[in-house]
């Protein structure tokens, strides 16, 4: 049995990402791949609109991640983690790369009562 | 008598210094390896006594142009694979070894890679996911960074004529 | 090519939970990985069928496990134990090492990727992968010996 911390993969939760590029510039292997765009979002109470970050692409190459977890630890946002999700093998080497969706599937439910 | 720890010799005494420990009883060789430091090359080696455990390293310095030792594979069988890699990842040619053939790398590389000089052909030709200009735009108080656009471990101008003018204050060794 | 002479492929494998796979393994083990290789093994996830019983089985396929790291130096020796590798026969590639260089994507001396050098069918991720991943990755051969 794979205990639930065991690191499988690398998952991410989008929406805690901020786009602020930490974990691309840090990974040794040069693995991680981030597409962003800023938006202007009004707040009624605010006077002037505020400036947000909008991810439009996260991908990991894990044929290259050597799964040094050093982007888990850098993330200041917790929006990367460890996940025991491991069966990802793929018939071509571009089937290794996981975009958004895969790599927020394999996000860890590892207190399910807590509900998602 | 205990040799030394370290030992920093000539290069016109490298061999007899081993050689001379060797005879004292430091019969294993454990490993012999460079360390580039610009002007100058240093190349250790550490020799064991069995008996006693007691291991001393052996210091010289040769010019990085014109990097040439003595060979100890005469001496030691296992000093012929160190000096092929030393050889060949650094440059310094070993008089009198026997076994001169590349261990690791293809003959027709250039410069030897663990010179400092050289840098990772790699990580030149491959565009660096970092370099994407994220929206750390100095919004939330950063400072935007040109500097950042180029990869840790590749000097600028370095197969990269486009950016050589990135940041010519900062510069590299 | 004569054929590969290996006591190794002597021996047939059941894959943990995918009866219908019968192989055997050339492992290349050439770094850590290949410990993920003998402890799925060890964990009976890679089971041996019985030797009686082996020496009728005909393999399903012959798997050359390449689990590490290839130097440049090191690859004509790869792809000579490819060629001498009896029909049918795939490659699977063990680790980042194997799939692209991984931790030494950079290395002057590494192979980026064995697939540069053979047809891969089978690419398994990790650094290294678990016994579990190998036993998923291994899986998929049974599409592709359908398919051939």
């Amino acid at each position: 049995m794979i205990p639930t911390e065991a690191h499988g993969t690398i998952a991410l939760q989008p929406s805690a990402c901020t786009s602020c590029m930490i974990c691309v510039r840090e990974c040794p292997t040069w693995c991680i791949e981030l597409e962003s765009h800023t938006e202007q979002v009004s707040e009624p109470d605010a006077r002037r609109p505020k400036t947000v970050n909008i991810l439009d692409a996260f991908r990991i190459d894990f044929g290259l991640c050597m799964y040094c977890g050093i982007c888990v630890d850098l993330c200041p946002f917790d929006a990367l983690a460890w996940s025991p999700e491991h069966d990802l093998a793929a018939t071509t080497a571009g089937g290794l790369v996981l975009g958004i969706d895969e790599l927020s599937r394999a996000w860890p439910n590892r207190n399910p009562t807590s509900g998602s | 008598m205990t040799p030394p720890l370290d030992l920093a010799v000539e290069p016109g005494d490298w061999l007899r210094s081993v050689v001379a420990l060797r005879d004292e009883g430091c019969e294993v060789f454990d490993f012999l390896t460079a360390v580039d430091r610009g002007q100058v090359i240093e190349v250790v080696v550490r020799v064991m006594n069995p008996a006693t455990k007691a291991a001393t390293m052996v210091w010289t310095t040769v010019p990085a142009d014109a990097a040439e030792l003595a060979s100890l594979s005469e001496h030691y069988l296992g000093a012929t694979w160190c000096e092929r890699e030393t050889a060949e990842m650094f440059g310094v040619r070993f008089m009198g070894l026997a076994d001169q053939r590349p261990l690791l790398l293809r003959a027709t590389l250039g410069r030897p890679p663990m010179l400092k000089e050289s840098a990772l052909v790699a990580r030149a030709v491959r565009e660096w996911p970092g370099a994407a200009q994220a929206t750390d735009d100095g919004r939330q108080g950063g400072n935007p960074s040109r500097r950042r656009q180029l990869p840790p471990g590749v000097p600028d101008d370095f197969l990269r004529p486009d950016r050589s003018s990135l940041d010519q204050s900062a510069g590299t060794t | 090519m004569t054929p590969l002479q290996s006591s190794a492929l002597e021996r047939r494998f059941r894959v943990s939970g995918h009866p219908q796979l019968l192989i055997s393994v050339l492992d290349v083990g050439l770094a850590c990985c290949a410990l993920e290789v003998g402890a799925a093994i060890t964990a009976g996830l890679l089971v041996l069928e019985e030797p009686e019983h082996s020496a009728v089985l005909e393999p399903r396929m012959n798997v050359l496990l390449i689990s590490g790291t290839v130097t440049d130096a090191l690859a004509p020796g790869i792809i000579r134990a490819w060629e001498a590798l009896d029909e049918p026969r795939v490659a699977v590639s063990f680790g980042a090492c194997a799939n692209t260089g991984g931790p030494y994507w950079d290395a002057p001396t590494v192979t980026k990727g064995i697939d540069q050098l053979i047809p891969m069918s089978v690419y398994i991720p990790g650094c290294p992968p678990r016994p579990e991943a190998l036993i998923a990755g291994l899986a998929r051969l049974a599409g592709v010996g359908d398919a051939g």
